[in-house]
């Protein structure tokens, strides 16, 4: 027979356990297996705004009716059947149950995201006759794990692309022509490297200096941008060299290219204060053919048409 | 080098109890998608950092596809145990495995997929290792690797605080579909001596 003092001792831990499960800043829900609320602690109460006495002995999808009943029935049956622990995270949904935000001043969410956990309760008869849904506040990990993946991408970003022209910088450039080869390789469809760079560029520095050079550069790849269609990947190669590939393209579609191309430069003029600048490319047209074997070979194969138009007089196309 | 850490005997006990734990959840496995699971012998190994970050890759690069290592890393407590079990999915034809938990592929539906993979084949296994073991363990939330959270090359540049950890891999396939995943409980040697505790005492 317990005594009064052991039964006192009793209910004073109990009584300090619930002072506890009620003050924790984790919201719990004990559900029973037609997922009817039997519990709903403090945290649940503030901030969902809806007192015990209403939601007691309610139905959990009755009461919250955005919860996906299908969605979380699949996450909580385990939990009944193989008395296993389950969890959601906010990353699958931000939350389960829309909790406004409430810090004015340090929150910048609209609303909580929340990661959850359901354990088995069981019965005397080691049954698991209800479950305990423990929802977490994770606003601040979900807000920086978003931020850190918007910066991540702004880097990457920011590391591909060239800065004066916009185009991509050479290494990625590089990655994405050895990728088209890997596909040529894959699927034999057909495709084609223009590498163009401007005539006698180095005179227009040494003449007008470099700014009037950047501005060069800059109006050849406004020119460039302008013929390229979504899935052509142009570059910038080198200081006045270019690269494009052009896929789904044949020799002869590159060299309907590259001439649609030169004769935009040729037609276009960059104003200074003084002078209107004119210039015109160079551009050498190499399609991917079985016989080459890397993406390098390639390269010199469009290099080697470019010195071609280089040693002929310029301001041309040449395919090889 | 496997002295190091466990014995013969050690390393036999914790060899059967591993397949106990797979049998079991392979079971409930097989019961929640009514299919049969292929069952393998679980892989009971001593490796370092690199060496796990190595056995990752080549779990990923088997059947390709993927550019990167998709799966869900879960924190265990318990009995002086502590690790991290991964699920990774290799060679899995996610459509196969959305159609198997019923799911409307729509393309959203995979970090779910692995979500409740994890929950069922995790649970179980650690369950039962724990119930074997005559303890019980905490689970911790699971995490997505995946794009945002390259899990190799956080083994390889990050200083990590141990050399060697025991590594129980085991595989499980699901017959008649292209669903393969591998289970790794990694152990590192600073959080096993409970473990070897509970090991000597189920020889003696």
């Amino acid at each position: 027979m317990p005594t009064d003092d052991d039964l006192s001792h009793f209910l004073k831990d109990v009584h300090w356990l619930m002072d506890i499960l009620q003050n924790i800043d984790v919201g719990l829900v004990v559900l029973d297996h037609d997922y009817r609320i039997c519990l709903w602690n403090q945290f649940m109460q503030n901030h969902s705004g809806k007192a015990p006495e209403h939601v007691l002995n309610e139905g959990l999808f009755r009461v919250f009716p955005e919860l996906s009943e299908d969605w979380f029935r699949r996450k909580a049956e385990p939990a009944f059947v193989l008395q296993s622990a389950t969890f959601t995270t906010w990353e699958q949904r931000p939350y389960l149950f829309h909790f406004p935000h409430y810090r004015p001043i340090t929150g910048t969410a609209r609303f909580m995201y929340q990661n959850t956990t359901i354990i088995p309760l069981l019965n005397t008869r080691s049954e698991v006759s209800h479950i305990c849904l423990i929802v977490y506040d994770v606003t601040d990990t979900a807000m920086n794990k978003l931020a850190q993946i918007e910066a991540n991408d702004r880097l990457e970003g920011l590391s591909r692309v060239d800065h004066l022209t916009q185009l991509y910088n050479r290494g990625h450039w590089e990655h994405c022509l050895q990728q088209e080869f890997k596909r040529y390789d894959r699927y034999k469809i057909p495709c084609t490297l223009v590498l163009f760079d401007i005539d006698h560029f180095k005179s227009v520095n040494d003449t007008y200096g470099h700014t009037a050079g950047d501005d060069v550069i800059r109006m050849v790849s406004d020119c460039l941008r302008e013929q390229l269609r979504d899935t052509d990947v142009a570059g910038r190669y080198g200081g006045e060299e270019f690269g494009v590939i052009l896929t789904n393209t044949d020799a002869a579609g590159g060299l309907e290219f590259a001439e649609r191309l030169r004769k935009a430069v040729q037609a276009q003029a960059v104003d200074t204060n003084h002078h209107a600048i004119k210039v015109t490319i160079s551009l050498g047209v190499g399609e991917l053919n079985p016989l080459i074997g890397d993406s390098q070979q390639w390269l010199e194969l469009a290099d080697k048409a470019l010195y071609y138009c280089k040693e002929h007089g310029r301001n041309q196309s040449h395919a090889l | 080098m496997m002295a190091t850490l466990l014995n013969e005997d050690q390393r036999d006990c914790l060899q059967e109890i591993a397949n106990v734990a797979m049998g079991q959840s392979a079971d409930r496995l097989a019961r929640l998608l009514d299919v049969f699971v292929v069952l393998s012998i679980p892989n009971v190994s001593i490796l370092n950092p690199n060496d796990i970050a190595m056995t990752l890759q080549s779990l990923q690069d088997s059947k390709g596809g993927d550019t990167v290592l998709t799966g869900v890393c879960q924190g265990f407590i318990g009995g002086g145990i502590a690790g991290e079990a991964l699920l990774i999915f290799n060679g899995t034809d996610y459509r196969d495995l959305a159609k198997l938990l019923q799911y409307e592929d729509n393309g959203e539906v995979r970090s779910e997929l692995l979500m409740d993979t994890t929950n069922v084949l995790g649970g179980a296994c650690l369950h039962s290792l724990a119930q074997q073991l005559d303890t019980q363990f905490s689970l911790g939330p699971p995490t997505l690797l995946g794009e945002h959270y390259d899990i190799t090359s956080l083994l390889q540049k990050r200083e990590v605080s141990w050399n060697n950890a025991l590594v129980v891999e085991i595989n499980y396939t699901i017959e008649d579909h292209k669903v393969n995943c591998d289970l790794l409980l990694v152990i590192s040697e600073n959080c096993i001596n409970g473990l070897l505790e509970k090991l000597n005492y189920l020889l003696d």
